[in-house]
């Protein structure tokens, strides 16, 4: 178990170099940089201590290096569009914002959908089951751009229900502003409940075949027991499988629900960086997400092997 | 009982029956997913549903006859009416004819990646799972390499570096995407591999393509339906949402992701320039979502009956 | 001796997209208390269906058990019980075997738990030196380990805390065994428990049944294929053939006094020492007929050596030879040629 980790742990920081390498030579094959636009109207003298400030005017391969071994200590060096902000500083700004919004949205989707997973399974055939499928299929089938623009249209615009835009700030960062944060969580739990509802449903009818469900039946167990010892942790299997999508999903999502409505946080920091080409913070938090995404596979093998016995991680060696 | 007589005690010339006959029809597991998607009303309106966006698709833009493309100030902003259906644009243009136009880049873009999701996965994943061993251990390290980055990331990069064009998009929706299909059809044919069947045929010396060719695709071909169907409307999100954060396509051509970013502007002034664009999106994720789920269920033998 | 379980005119359907397959047309037997029984036939000849009927483990639907039949056990209709009654009787008064013990093991579930579930569920008390006590998880657990070594599992501590997954093909069964007898079942079915192991193993599991069964005096109902098995367990034999009783009798009248050319044939099936002549062994020649349209003539006819044209056209009736050997087959009636036919017709009266 130690040698896999360890082995593992090899395997995600060689990944992450590969990210990192590649990012740092797509950026450099972008057309311009983020200075082009910034010093159009300035001196020429100017411009080049610019470059030397941000050290765009050594070789690429030089660039490379600094720019590998500052993400080895940590350093992702400063932003060019915004003076003064460094990676660190963004993470510390914008990380606990998007890090609610996540937690918010993941607890409730996945929450919500795994209950409607084993009602629509429990009543299978029915009408209840008809519903969850179809109202399932029908909120994956909206984006989540869409939705939230309603929601804002409706709620917020119409009835007045809840603020458009904007998030809780200072001493209500964590806890608090609840009124803010209720229409970008629903816009982002929908996925969630869609996709984990179906997934819930379809491996617990799988489960429900087995034959050793007949056997928990034939010990005379109630329904609601066979349910709770039997199908449940065996169906979970499977859905894990969808976690570390999850996670993905809830990057992306942070991406589109940030800049609907317009929360300050790392997701549309992230695509401000991009689209402004500021090379330094797409850099680091190009990073920092893939290890974040990285970190939650690897906890997902290991929970697997703690909910099935079968899987047995092999050590170091195969 | 009265009527017995010795005449039905008479012995039944032997060869008389078929004893192995099978009285039941035989059903092919194609004919069978058929019968009961056929019989899932859910799949069969939205066969129907994906039927009438295809015609629209191709016929609308030129049912109404009306301008598109050229920019007339006189018809700014219209609300919909009987001339047009769903309006106007900021810049005068019939919306009709646009969203419908849009639909056709959109879905256009999506089979494209699709495709090349399809082709790029099954050639790799079938490479892998058939020379096995070294290949396999590397090909399968840089899938997992691939797998482990957040894909909307690499597509928003990609996006970054190339011009707004439908190439770019195209790579841009791709670059990750074939992994899950790659993998899948490793898992597949490696239990396949496994089977007499291919054992026979690699003794009597087929070659390795006749084999992936011949053999372990028509067995794949449930799981690559099944991907088309979700990856579809996957791809039309992706295209919108690309569009939305203006990482798309270049805001003069015509999608259904570049209508609803446009109208998302005007929103609060015209929403029918956001409602029209974006019901006919849903409209069509939802006919293949619900397709999908429809295909699952009839393609998956554990649901025979 | 009383009745522990009758089946009567029991009749089991499953509905499919092909129309309605009736599985069990018709089966009536009954279980003595303390006595073994086997029903024979060959696979999809309703033995199965016919053993989760008796279990209330038929899922409705797509199967459906028709109307007028009745399963008592001890007098009572279990079709008419409730989920409390039900789930007494499931576990408490009858447990059941089943072929593959693999799949019919929860694989995320230690061995150890699995008994341990079902003692928790039916017993309130246990009996620790000789005293009554309350029982607790730990000691359902101490009761899980005994059962674990009663049925001959070695280091049956650690093993309780095993998955199925790291049990051999043997082992698995003797759990399975241990979960079944957990509670000491009045009545136990054994759904083709040795089908899925070794020969050696086979004889080992079946002598563990048989042990037990006389060491708990429980009636156990053998369902298997394979006459061979049955030999030294099962004081009756019921023989089913497509959804019907074909005979039934005492095991030494069915193996030496078989009364229906279906049985002949099952037994000529069964491999033997005692053939002097390089015999080959005979096997059955068709498949048998479609349940879903059942013939209405004897189900048998068509694969028969010895079929007539009344067979063809009504069923028979039983046939009974005393002694509670019975056999349905026209070749008994009156005016039926006897010149080749493998067994004596005439009506046995000792």
């Amino acid at each position: 178990m130690i040698k896999y980790t360890i082995r593992r742990f090899f395997v995600m920081l060689f990944t992450l170099f590969i990210i990192a390498t590649a990012t740092f030579f797509l950026l450099a094959a972008v057309p311009g940089d983020a200075l082009t636009a910034r010093t159009e109207r300035l001196q020429e003298k100017t411009v080049i201590n610019l470059y030397k400030k941000y050290g765009l005017d050594k070789p690429l391969m030089e660039r490379y290096l600094i720019t590998m071994k500052g993400l080895a200590v940590g350093d992702f060096g400063e932003s060019i569009v915004f003076e003064g902000q460094t990676v660190q500083s963004i993470i510390r700004d914008k990380g606990p914002i998007s890090a609610r919004l996540g937690l918010q949205t993941m607890t409730l989707g996945v929450g919500v959908g795994l209950i409607l997973g084993i009602i629509a399974a429990m009543k299978k055939g029915t009408w209840i089951d008809y519903a969850i499928v179809t109202l399932s299929i029908l909120l994956i089938s909206i984006p989540h751009l869409i939705f939230g623009m309603l929601l804002q249209k409706v709620f917020g615009a119409e009835l007045r229900w809840f603020p458009i835009i904007g998030w809780p700030k200072g001493k209500d960062l964590w806890f608090g502003g609840w009124e803010y944060t209720v229409l970008p969580t629903l816009t982002g739990c929908f996925s969630y409940i869609a996709s984990y509802a179906r997934l819930l449903k379809t491996s617990m009818l799988d489960v429900m075949n087995q034959d050793y469900i007949l056997t928990a039946e034939s010990k005379g167990l109630s329904r609601w027991q066979i349910i709770r010892r039997h199908v449940l942790r065996n169906s979970f299997i499977p859905v894990m499988t969808n976690l570390p999508m999850s996670v993905a999903m809830c990057i992306t999502g942070s991406f589109f629900i940030e800049s609907i409505f317009a929360i300050p946080g790392f997701g549309k920091y992230y695509v401000e960086a991009v689209s402004t080409r500021d090379v330094s913070i797409v850099m680091g938090q190009t990073v920092i997400i893939a290890a974040i995404y990285i970190v939650v596979v690897f906890l997902t093998d290991i929970l697997y092997t703690v909910i099935d016995p079968r899987i047995r991680i092999r050590g170091g060696k195969k | 009982m009265a009527e017995l007589t010795k005449e039905s005690f008479k012995r039944v010339e032997p060869g008389r029956f078929d004893s192995d006959s099978i009285a039941r029809p035989t059903v092919t597991y194609w004919q069978d997913a058929w019968r009961r998607l056929k019989k899932n009303p859910i799949a069969m309106f939205s066969l129907v549903l994906l039927f009438l966006c295809l015609l629209m698709v191709i016929f609308a833009p030129s049912l109404r006859g009306l301008d598109y493309i050229s920019i007339n100030s006189k018809t700014k902003y219209l609300e919909p009416n009987s001339t047009y259906w769903f309006g106007t644009d900021n810049l005068g243009r019939d919306l009709f004819s646009r969203v419908w136009v849009g639909a056709r880049v959109s879905l256009i873009v999506a089979m494209a990646c699709t495709v090349i999701q399809i082709v790029v996965g099954c050639a790799y994943g079938g490479i892998m799972a058939y020379f096995g061993g070294i290949v396999d251990e590397i090909m399968m390290r840089i899938v997992e390499i691939i797998t482990s980055m957040p894909s909307m990331l690499i597509t928003l990069l990609i996006m970054m570096v190339l011009d707004k064009s439908l190439g770019a998009l195209l790579l841009a929706m791709c670059i990750t995407s074939w992994c899950g299909t790659a993998r899948q059809m490793r898992g597949m044919i490696m239990q396949l591999r496994e089977s007499e069947y291919v054992m026979a045929a690699e003794t009597l010396g087929a070659k390795p393509s006749r084999i992936i060719v011949k053999h372990l695709l028509p067995n794949t071909l449930s799981i690559l339906i099944l991907n088309v169907a979700s990856s579809i409307p996957r791809y039309i999100f992706s295209e919108a949402s690309l569009s939305f954060l203006g990482m798309g396509l270049d805001s003069n051509q015509i999608s259904l992701g570049v209508l609803i970013s446009n109208g998302q502007a005007a929103l609060d002034l015209y929403p029918h320039l956001l409602i029209w664009p974006a019901v006919v999106l849903c409209i069509i994720v939802l006919a293949f979502n619900l397709l999908g789920d429809g295909l699952r269920d009839a393609l998956d033998p554990k649901l025979r009956q | 001796m009383s009745k522990l379980l009758e089946v009567k005119n029991l009749r089991v359907s499953y509905h499919t997209y092909a129309g309605e397959v009736q599985s069990v047309r018709g089966v009536t037997f009954d279980v003595e208390e303390g006595e073994a029984i086997a029903i024979v036939g060959e696979s999809g000849c309703g033995k199965s269906v016919t053993a989760k009927s008796i279990m209330g483990l038929i899922k409705t639907p797509p199967g459906e058990i028709k109307a007028g039949s009745e399963i008592l056990y001890r007098g009572e209709n279990i079709l008419n019980y409730d989920k409390k009654q039900m789930s007494h009787y499931r576990g408490g008064e009858s447990a059941i075997i089943f072929q593959d013990a693999l799949a019919a093991l929860n694989p995320t579930m230690t061995v150890g738990k699995q008994i341990v579930e079902n003692l928790m569920m039916h017993r309130k008390t246990i009996m620790v030196d000789g005293k009554e006590v309350k029982l607790t998880k730990r000691l359902a657990m101490q009761e899980a380990v005994k059962m674990l070594k009663m049925v001959g599992i070695p280091n049956a501590e650690q093993r309780a805390k095993q998955y199925p997954h790291e049990y051999s093909g043997g082992m698995r069964q003797r759990a399975m065994i241990a979960i079944a007898f957990a509670c000491q079942p009045k009545l136990l079915i054994a759904d083709e428990p040795t089908t899925a192991l070794d020969v050696t193993i086979q004889a080992q599991i079946m002598d563990l049944i048989k042990d037990l069964q006389k060491q708990l005096n429980t009636s156990v109902i053998l369902i298997t294929h394979d006459l061979g098995v049955v030999a030294n367990v099962a004081k009756r034999i019921v023989v089913m053939y497509s959804g019907n009783i074909v005979e039934r009798g005492n095991a030494r009248d069915i193996f030496y006094h078989p009364k229906h050319p279906y049985t002949c044939a099952l037994l000529e099936a069964v491999p033997r020492l005692d053939l002097k002549n390089k015999q080959e062994l005979a096997s059955i020649e068709g498949t048998p007929p479609d349940l879903l349209a059942p013939p209405k003539g004897c189900p048998f006819s068509t694969r028969c050596k010895y079929c007539m044209e009344i067979c063809c056209e009504q069923a028979p009736a039983a046939t009974d030879f005393g002694d509670g050997h019975e056999a349905a087959c026209w070749l008994h009636h009156p005016l039926a040629p006897k010149d080749d036919v493998p067994f004596k017709t005439e009506v046995r009266h000792e």
